[in-house]
């Protein structure tokens, strides 16, 4: 069924590709996020994550801790959630994480950000209308404080390569 | 409170000699609650792991996990050995996605001690954790190394 409105649409495309990966570019990531004890709560639990450090805030005091940390799974994911517009949005396996490190705790109403820079990017021996990226990763919290650290490589598509 | 009465009495820094393997208890079968809540949580906008219909002409034919879940799921079912007893998560390296993982899969967790070294602190060392994660089908989906700052018994543990 060919509606009027389908045919008058404008594409609004929401990726960059290979050839858009000049080693040095840094990416500046949008929205920011602020982590609150419900995602949290939830991330903790559907993962099974048994540390009290992250659901008993009781516990997390007795560490000397204001209540309960931010799970560092959740803060990993959340900064490489921010990037993905910019990064790896286009399509392409994930192939791995290198060198990650967690930096300071992170606290409910914490919000972070994030920015990345290319690090490296090459051909696919295998694919040639894909290449590999490598981007180094870096989260902070509102106090410019960094939370993460990590270098990550995707396999990316090259311009043309989708519809 | 005491803080020791509320974690396992087996999972202290000294428990944790290199070489040690470990089949942690409890499997976990992946689907949209795991996958598309959490995915859509962490604002991953990559639409292959909650648009069905964008991949069904891929070699995948359906959404896959986002490798950032996976990670935390095979941590997180490794967990209860290997970081109850944690005072920090410090790292992960050498992260590798071996094979995709799609709804209805099962996860298993499988963890060796690589090596062990005092922290900059007394009443904690460090430990270097290697993971697998592996379908129903033994198949590796996910492998790599953890550092935890993990408490001494000596210091935290019953008096």
């Amino acid at each position: 069924m060919e509606h009027d409105f389908i045919k008058r649409a404008v594409p609004r495309p929401k990726c960059n590709y290979y050839e858009d990966f000049e080693p040095g570019r840094v990416f500046e990531h949008h929205w920011g996020r602020t982590l609150n004890e419900g995602d949290n709560s939830l991330y903790t639990t559907l993962t099974m994550f048994f540390n009290p450090l992250y659901f008993n805030a009781e516990f997390a005091k007795a560490h000397g801790h204001a209540g309960v940390l931010i799970n560092p799974y959740l803060v990993f994911t959340t900064v490489f959630g921010l990037s993905v517009q910019d990064l790896s949005e286009s399509g392409g396996a994930f192939l791995g994480v290198e060198d990650l490190e967690f930096g300071v705790p992170v606290y409910p109403g914490d919000t972070l950000t994030a920015r990345s820079t290319v690090v490296d990017r090459r051909e696919s021996s295998t694919h040639a209308n894909m290449g590999i990226a490598t981007w180094h990763t870096q989260g902070f919290n509102q106090r410019g404080e960094k939370v993460v650290d990590f270098k990550r490589t995707n396999m990316i598509a090259k311009k043309g390569a989708r519809p | 409170m005491k803080v020791s009465a509320y974690t396992g009495k087996d999972n202290y820094f000294e428990d944790f000699v290199p070489g040690i393997v470990m089949r942690h208890a409890r499997g976990k079968t992946v689907e949209a609650i795991e996958n598309v809540i959490l995915t859509n949580l962490v604002m991953n906008t990559a639409e292959g792991h909650f648009n069905e219909e964008a991949m069904r002409d891929t070699p995948f034919k359906h959404r896959i996990t986002f490798g950032g879940i996976t990670a935390s799921l095979v941590i997180g079912l490794a967990s209860q050995d290997t970081g109850e007893n944690a005072l920090a998560e410090l790292g992960l390296n050498k992260i590798r996605f071996k094979a995709p993982v799609l709804h209805g899969d099962t996860l298993h967790a499988y963890t060796e001690v690589v090596s062990v070294k005092d922290a900059d602190r007394a009443d904690a060392g460090i430990v270097l954790f290697r993971h697998w994660g592996v379908n129903q089908h033994n198949k590796i989906v996910f492998e790599g190394e953890r550092t935890v700052l993990v408490k001494r018994r000596s210091h935290w543990g019953d008096k």
